[in-house]
């Protein structure tokens, strides 16, 4: 019997298929272009000199003795800002529907796909609709703390992209102490799922509070140790420094360069991991036993907050660590030199300058994104440790780990030459790709392990 | 049991959960052993696991787009036997009753009546089946003698009033069903299992106010 | 609040409590207690001090019910009771209720019958797994465990015409008999079957978090478990080699050849989580070895004995029990003479298993309680009826 819903209209992109699919497209590509666009010329931009200059040679105003010159940065500071905020609330619904699509089919079924082309428009909805919802606060609760905890999660997710680089000029500021910057205000984020378990005054609540505090201050002093290692090899606390000291090439990353950095780099994941509570150490808000936890009594915008912070906490942690250990944005066969001899003279860069930051945003993006596949694979496909192994795994595993990659690194540093790198970087290059081979042919026989499945692409 | 509340050794510290075994201390050789082999437990157990995962990603999922995105109406895919909603063929309906007095929560209200022109003839002034009751257990098919009542395929019927979702196969008391006598040898000409629901149903409209499936009849509970 | 803290003070029975203990609600709206199930905790932090089930949120009276509707009525209630592992619920009423009218079912309907209940053990301890997992953090095998199921439904719905409440048994017999071409379809799924588990046991059986998570958790030990009645694999875990199949035989399987896998203590002591849930995963390719044996020597003959359609037994009484998932199944019928019963009694698995829940909750993390709940395999209606 034919159903029909008793409305007059059926939606607009029912019944104007293109416009699903422009829409789609403008969301997906069009929005993120705009803000990497964006991002690329007012990021160089920001420095009180460059300001400076280009008032002098384009409005022929002289805003170095002028008395509204903080007025001046303050709106610059402010539109890299909104820039930075913009970026990470797309980036944060791009990668849930990356990670519903992905999981959907990890688990043989299909994620989203009707809204939009393909389903892209599913956190656009969502979005909207987290936006309009009532905005519930338990008639207990602290009101105050409940409602300004998700803010100190936010803030603890924005300052990280003060220094971190999207390409080689593409980055907020380049702090000379960057690495230790990152470390301490990403502890910010703690503060909000403290606060927020204990204002909910829920039990619920408080246990995932508590939990997410113990996991994340315990997981920070792993981290901490693991990302001096690139530090050492570096020389340097700035994050642009470290990156320039990497190469394009896989074999002239820290990561191979250096047998105590190939073990630092996976402390280092593993460490991001359980700060970012992300599977297999979601204990904060394990939702089959505590429904929840520490955004239990949340709705609305504030929960969007929250569930926004755990997402592009995904890219804060991907790129720390592509841009330490993965060599970050450099392109392979672009080097120092010819970024800086496409700079060229006067304010405007030459074309090529623009090309090679291009190619080098599109390479961080690469690695990143790769990076953060792999969160969702293992999300989707590990369990969730327990409270206590959780502190043990830290305390007996990863910290002694850190130490001894730390002290590795600091002899190597001294005692090995440089030609001992690059054999390494080949070595365990060749070895990682042997790796990854096996891996890809182990999958592969999996199906055929499984009598009456196939390789089969379709019902999307 | 009552236990006292026991306070923990360490300052209000609350008791560590009991252990299983006790722990001896092993040799260091053993322990340090043990140490690694849990670093290479981990190693390979996730390696499986993650391989099985992503191999899941190129293999089809099993998801059917119901309803707009199947091959053929998922009614028309299901199995014969399938305990669909019931349908009667009142041009075979004998007036015994049995289906009436096998249905374990009375669903079934059959009312025979004799025929006021044809004394010899009885006929069925009612024959009503709340489908928002029925549990689709099938216990009324089987002592059919004649297979008037079956299950159909059919399993979509949404309506705007739950008083909708009683069929009544005989709509109009004053056109009373006659009773089917059966031939013996010969099986009765049951129409094809779904035809007259469908019929039924594609004549129905689901916003359609409960008067117009549901007149009041005589019995109307 | 205050009712709350009443219900809660008299559910534990506690006169005095330290400040730093809680008492938390697990349930009956949870998404890891396998149905409406309220356990009252008292906790300290993440160690638990007791947890005491709060059951009944799912009482439907089908005991009373069976007293209400004539006996042949009754099969559909029976799906009820369980409906994850209906033909076996169908099946212990329908061998009750033979035995009081002293009828048996033919063969034929003997060997149906154990291939529909192995078929749907493997079903039920799919969705065991799979939410097993699940609880303790790994979504994925759930879905995965859920599509396999869906053959094992598919082939059932042929069979019978019903996905989950399938009232396919009947007092003597069978309903239906096998379709055309059923047998090969049944065939192909179990191909698929065997080397199936394999990769479930390397996705999540042998992980080493899962492992973690599981070994040396909620140990209960052989006497406990006989003490406390528990039924199945729970009792199987825990190294007691018993089961219905074997120990009291009914209908066909005195003729199949089958192992009873019995927990080992493999990667921690005998009888804890980890050993009953791999019992359940042991268990399924049992199954599938009976389902083969049973399709092979499947005898000719009617699928269901004469009984009259209005039954009206000889007052007596009758126990009916059968080996189902989740352990043994117990009806016990008292019949007066009339056409329903004067007293229908319903023993299952997961009433028993609610016992040793309190008695395994003292000192363990809140995660272990999911943990043994999910091992337990409970299941609500099982609990509440």
């Amino acid at each position: 019997m034919k159903i029909t819903l008793g409305l007059d209209s059926t939606s607009l992109t029912r019944r104007y298929p293109r416009l699903a699919i422009l829409v789609t497209l403008f969301m997906a590509f069009g929005v993120p272009m705009g803000l990497y666009v964006a991002a690329l010329a007012i990021f160089p931009l920001n420095t009180p000199e460059r300001l400076n200059a280009m008032a002098q040679q384009w409005f022929d105003f002289d805003l170095a003795g002028s008395p509204y010159r903080y007025l001046v940065y303050t709106v610059f500071l402010l539109l890299v800002a909104f820039i930075a905020v913009n970026y990470t609330a797309v980036f944060g619904g791009v990668s849930t529907w990356v990670e519903r699509r992905v999981a959907g089919r990890m688990q043989s079924r299909i994620g989203p796909n009707r809204t939009g082309a393909a389903g892209f428009l599913a956190w656009v909805a969502d979005a909207v609709k987290m936006v309009l919802k009532e905005d519930t606060i338990p008639a207990s609760a602290d009101n105050l703390l409940f409602r300004g905890a998700p803010y100190f999660s936010m803030v603890g997710l924005l300052l990280p992209f003060v220094v971190l680089p999207f390409g080689e000029s593409a980055v907020v500021t380049d702090m000379n102490v960057g690495v230790f910057y990152v470390t301490a205000v990403t502890a910010f984020v703690v503060v909000g799922i403290l606060v927020s378990g204990w204002a909910s005054n829920s039990k619920w609540a408080l246990f995932g509070g508590i939990r997410g505090a113990a996991q994340v201050l315990s997981y920070e002093i792993p981290a901490g140790i693991a990302l001096m290692v690139p530090v050492l090899m570096a020389g340097t606390l700035s994050i642009q420094g470290i990156v320039r000291a990497q190469g394009g090439a896989p074999w002239d990353w820290f990561v191979f360069r250096n047998p105590a950095a190939f073990v630092a780099f996976f402390i280092a994941v593993t460490s991001s991991l359980a700060e970012g509570n992300r599977t297999p150490f979601d204990l904060p808000e394990a939702e089959s036993e505590l429904v929840a936890g520490y955004h239990a009594e949340y709705s609305g915008f504030r929960l969007a907050i929250f569930l926004m912070v755990e997402w592009a906490n995904m890219w804060i942690m991907a790129g720390l660590a592509v841009t330490l250990f993965l060599g970050g944005w450099q392109v392979p066969g672009i080097t120092d030199e010819m970024y800086k001899s496409a700079l060229g003279t006067g304010l405007v860069p030459a074309p090529t300058w623009f090309v090679y930051q291009v190619l080098s945003m599109l390479v961080f993006a690469i690695k990143t994104w790769a990076l953060v596949f792999t969160f969702i694979w293992l999300r989707w496909t590990l369990p969730r440790v327990r409270v206590d192994q959780m502190m043990s795994l830290c305390w007996k595993y990863l910290v002694p780990g850190a130490f001894l990659c730390f002290i590795v690194t600091l002899l190597w540093q001294i005692l090995v030459p440089p030609v001992g790198a690059t054999i390494t970087g080949i070595v365990l290059t060749l070895g990682t790709l042997a790796l990854l081979v096996k891996f890809l042919v182990d999958t592969r026989r999996n199906i055929d392990k499984v009598k009456g499945e196939h390789v089969d692409l379709s019902n999307w | 049991m009552a236990e006292e509340t026991q306070k923990g050794t360490l300052g209000g510290f609350p008791n560590p959960p009991a252990k299983v075994r006790v722990e001896q201390s092993s040799p260091l050789p053993t322990r340090v052993r043990e140490y690694f082999g849990h670093i290479a437990d981990v190693v390979k157990t996730f390696w499986e696991g993650l391989s099985v995962t992503l191999s899941y990603m190129v293999r089809r999922p099993i998801t059917v787009q119901y309803p707009d995105r199947t091959e053929k109406r998922v009614a028309d895919m299901l199995p014969s036997r399938y305990r669909g909603l019931l349908e009667v063929d009142m041009s075979v309906c004998t007036g015994c009753m049995a289906c009436e007095r096998a249905c374990p929560i009375s669903v079934i209200k059959v009312s025979t009546d004799k025929d006021p022109t044809n004394p010899k003839q009885r006929v069925i002034t009612q024959f009503d089946i709340d489908e928002s009751k029925c549990m689709f257990c099938g216990l009324c098919v089987e002592p059919c003698p004649t297979g008037a009542i079956q299950h159909t395929r059919e399993f979509e019927s949404t309506m705007k009033s739950v008083d909708s979702l009683v069929f009544r196969w005989v709509p109009d008391p004053e056109k009373p069903a006659p009773f089917y006598r059966p031939v013996k040898g010969q099986d009765a000409p049951r129409a094809p299992v779904g035809e007259i629901l469908r019929k039924k149903m594609a004549e129905a409209s689901w916003i359609a106010p409960a008067s117009i499936l549901v007149p009041d009849g005589p019995n109307k509970d | 609040m205050a009712i709350d803290m009443q219900l809660d003070r008299h559910i534990l029975r506690r006169t005095e409590s330290s400040d730093e203990e809680i008492v938390v609600n697990f349930g009956p709206q949870h998404p890891s207690t396998h149905g409406v199930i309220n356990f009252v905790t008292q906790t300290n932090g993440e160690v638990i001090r007791r947890s005491v089930p709060d059951i009944g949120y799912l009482h439907r009276g089908l005991e009373k019910i069976g007293e209400q509707v004539p006996y042949p009525g009754y099969m559909p209630f029976t799906d009820r009771i369980d409906y994850l592992a209906a033909m076996f619920a169908n099946e212990g009423y329908a061998v009750a209720i033979e035995r009081l009218l002293g009828v048996e079912a033919p063969p034929r309907a003997k060997y149906i019958r154990a291939i529909a209940g192995e078929l749907c053990r493997i079903s039920n301890h799919f969705i065991s797994v799979g939410t097993m997992a699940q609880d303790i953090g790994a979504a994925t095998p759930l879905t995965h465990a859920l599509r396999e199921r869906e053959s094992i439904n598919d082939l059932l719905e042929e069979l019978c015409g019903a996905r989950l409440t399938f009232n396919y048994h009947r007092i003597g017999g069978v309903a239906f008999d096998l379709p055309e071409g059923w047998a090969v379809k049944v065939l192909r799924f179990l191909d698929h079957l065997d080397s199936y588990i394999q990769e479930w046991d390397r996705l999540i059986t042998f992980n080493k978090i899962f492992v973690k998570r599981l070994a040396n958790v909620g140990i209960i030990t052989r006497e406990k478990a006989i003490d406390y009645g528990l039924a199945g694999p729970n009792l199987r875990g825990s190294g007691v080699n018993w089961d219905i199949r074997r120990d009291m035989p009914y209908g066909a399987y005195p003729d199949f050849d089958f192992d009873i896998p019995v927990g080992t203590g493999r990667f921690g002591t005998v009888g804890d989580c980890w050993d009953r849930y791999f019992v359940r995963v042991r268990e399924m390719v049992e199954s599938s070895k009976i389902v083969r044996q049973a399709l092979a020597k499947l005898p000719e003959g009617d699928i269901q004995a004469k009984v009259a359609r209005k039954l009206k037994p000889d007052a007596g009484e009758a126990v009916g029990r059968v080996e189902s998932a989740r352990g043994e199944m117990l009806y016990y019928v008292v019949s007066d003479g009339s056409e329903k019963a004067y007293r229908l009694r319903v023993r299952t698995g997961s009433f028993m298993a609610m016992g040793i829940i309190e008695e395994l909750s003292h000192g363990i993390m809140v995660a272990d309680l999911i943990a043994i709940i999910a091992s337990l395999d409970v299941v609500a209606p099982e609990v509440d009826r």
